[in-house]
């Protein structure tokens, strides 16, 4: 019951938390780079200030209309220039050099890259502070403060299910509790695989995951059902023989890989399939 | 040289102790050993032998010690193949893009090196070059564009061997690998033509070796072994170029021997390899790195000694 009340929570979130777009002409302007900070962003009810962002930005569906600026890591400079934004925001990895590039010619660029959960919560809260948006976004914060404690106590006293999260088959890669997904399966109540890895996502070796015996796989690797049951040296893995795998269909991947608003109904959505495979 | 019973000795129990090492390091339970290790085995084996053999064979027929494995194009063409499908979502058949992509280039080079009935090594080598880089340039442009896909990219580049395979699929390798026997038992049946060629075409052609055909003949088996190689293990760079150099040092002439000898080290420096790459760190290091790391010093070694 508690669950439901909480997804009703969150949807309602979403739906009043998103700002009209299309209302460019007054107010601050802004050029969001990263999936992750424009759903942030639509979430505190600033999506009207967007006027550009890169082709990975698709949630919420009303960012669709805005100007596409390049991918996620080839930006067209002079796209992000010619719109004139008073604040681009940009994240790690791939658009450091960019972030760099574009700080140098003179505009304010603000680069986040959450990493864990509590680190998301900051970033919301200090988003509030550039856009002036704070009691928005720190009651968003707040909220979300509250639902990740709820499904941390929910978890309290429950089997946890062993998850292995498959991100590449070849070579194969998966991800460690130290990585925001990690961070996430455990949280709602799995036991990642893999907790120590030298990297958040780093190549693996297939003995390992036959060693650990997971008893439910998440496999974002383009393989299918049919080609990851009949993987040879895997017929002993229990989330194997119960057929315990899931895709991008039964768990979109943008509400776990995401440092978005959204990772809290990822984290159901892995309460659920725990369930289920508890209950077996 | 050591005398020869006991040098061959000396090979096999080297031979030996790596392989039971590779299966048996770490206590694995027997599903593990003989569903993962061995096939991951049957495969360094198979790719460190063709590696080595082929770089033997090409150094000798294109009469240039920097001649290896990949020089003909072919590899960069199946990685193209493999990458391509791997970008575009297909992972489950980039072993067959690879293939495929081997094919197009075999073609494409083979249609470049002939003219007017010949088929000289010179042009050959030029022709292999070229479609190599082209090759090259159309998987940076892939890095460029796919750039959240680089660890698929760079896992073909660098070589793993570590490839997940359905039973379906093992059984498909198994059957290849037979093939390649076959491929290699001929390349080893052309050595001595390779030795009396390597003198010049005038002088091998006038003691009645059909020089194109017999260059044709190892073009086309050797590139179907480096397609397969290519796609189930990615590129290994290195073992086809140094192996034979380092046989040379202990066996100066006589392609036969050399190609006996480079297949039995290719296979177990491979295999050392993989073992070294799996085990040294924290997370598994790219094979492609190991080959280069382990064996460029013990090649600067045997320069200076010898």
């Amino acid at each position: 019951m508690r669950k439901l009340f909480l997804l009703i929570a969150v949807l309602a979130a979403c739906l009043t938390g998103c700002g009209k777009a299309g209302q460019k002409d007054t107010g601050p302007r802004y050029v969001v780079l990263s999936p992750e900070i424009a759903e942030i962003l639509a979430e505190i009810g600033t999506a009207g200030n967007i006027v550009g962002v890169t082709e990975e930005c698709t949630y919420p569906p009303e960012l669709k209309s805005i100007a596409r600026i390049g991918k996620f890591g080839s930006v067209n400079k002079e796209s992000v220039i010619a719109l004139k934004p008073d604040v681009i925001f940009t994240t790690a990895l791939e658009q450091d050099a960019l972030t760099e590039e574009l700080s140098k010619l003179g505009l304010r660029v603000e680069q986040f890259y959450p990493k864990s959960l509590s680190e998301l919560l900051s970033t919301i809260r200090r988003i509030g502070e550039i856009t002036g948006f704070e009691e928005r976004a720190n009651s968003l914060a707040d909220s979300l403060s509250r639902q990740i404690e709820l499904i941390r106590e929910d978890s309290i006293g429950k089997t946890k299910p062993r998850v292995y999260i498959e991100i590449y088959r070849d070579p194969l890669m998966s991800v460690s509790d130290r990585s925001f997904v990690g961070e996430l399966i455990e949280t709602a109540g799995g036991d990642n695989i893999f907790n120590t890895l030298e990297r958040d996502y780093a190549r693996i070796d297939a003995e390992d995951v036959i060693a650990a015996r997971p008893d439910l796989i998440i496999c974002y690797s383009q393989d299918t059902l049919k080609g990851i049951l009949s993987r040879k040296g895997w017929q002993d893995i229990p989330a194997i023989r119960n057929k315990r795998v899931y895709f991008e269909a039964d768990l979109d991947p943008d509400l776990i890989l995401r440092a978005s608003p959204r990772c809290v109904l990822g984290m159901l959505k892995l309460q659920e399939l725990y369930a289920k495979t508890v209950a077996e | 040289m050591i005398k020869k019973p006991g040098y061959l000795l000396l090979a096999a129990l080297l031979g030996a102790g790596v392989i039971s090492l590779y299966l048996f390091v770490g206590n694995p339970n027997a599903n593990i050993i003989v569903q993962i290790r061995l096939p991951r085995l049957i495969l360094t084996l198979y790719t460190g032998m063709v590696l080595a053999v082929i770089g033997s064979v090409y150094q000798l027929m294109l009469a240039n010690p920097l001649a290896e494995p990949y020089i003909l194009g072919i590899s960069s063409g199946s990685a193209f193949g493999a990458i391509l499908l791997g970008v575009l979502g297909l992972g489950l058949l980039m072993p067959l893009g690879g293939f495929l992509g081997a094919l197009v280039t075999l073609f494409l080079v083979w249609s470049l090196a002939r003219k007017k009935g010949s088929f000289d090594r010179s042009r050959l080598l030029i022709s292999g070059v070229i479609a190599g880089m082209f090759f090259a340039a159309a998987i940076s442009l892939l890095m460029y564009l796919f750039q959240k896909d680089t660890m698929i990219i760079l896992g073909t580049l660098m070589g793993n061997l570590g490839h997940v395979f359905t039973v379906s699929e093992w059984h498909g390798f198994l059957a290849l690998v037979l093939v390649s026997l076959l491929l290699l038992v001929f390349l080893y049946f052309k050595s001595t033509a390779l030795d009396i060629m390597s003198g010049g075409d005038i002088y091998a052609g006038s003691v009645g070796i059909d020089v194109v055909r017999t260059r044709k003949l190892i073009f086309l088996a050797s590139s179907v072994l480096i397609g397969i190689t290519v796609a189930y293990a990615g590129i290994i760079g290195f073992v086809g170029l140094i192996i034979p150099h380092i046989v040379r040092f202990f066996l100066p002439s006589g392609q036969k021997r050399i190609f006996l000898a480079s297949l039995f080290c290719g296979a177990i420096f491979l295999t050392l390899c993989d073992l070294v790459a799996k085990n040294i760190a924290v997370i598994e290091l790219p094979v492609g790195v190991v080959t280069a790391a382990l064996g460029c010093p013990f090649f600067m070694w045997l320069l200076l000694r010898k």
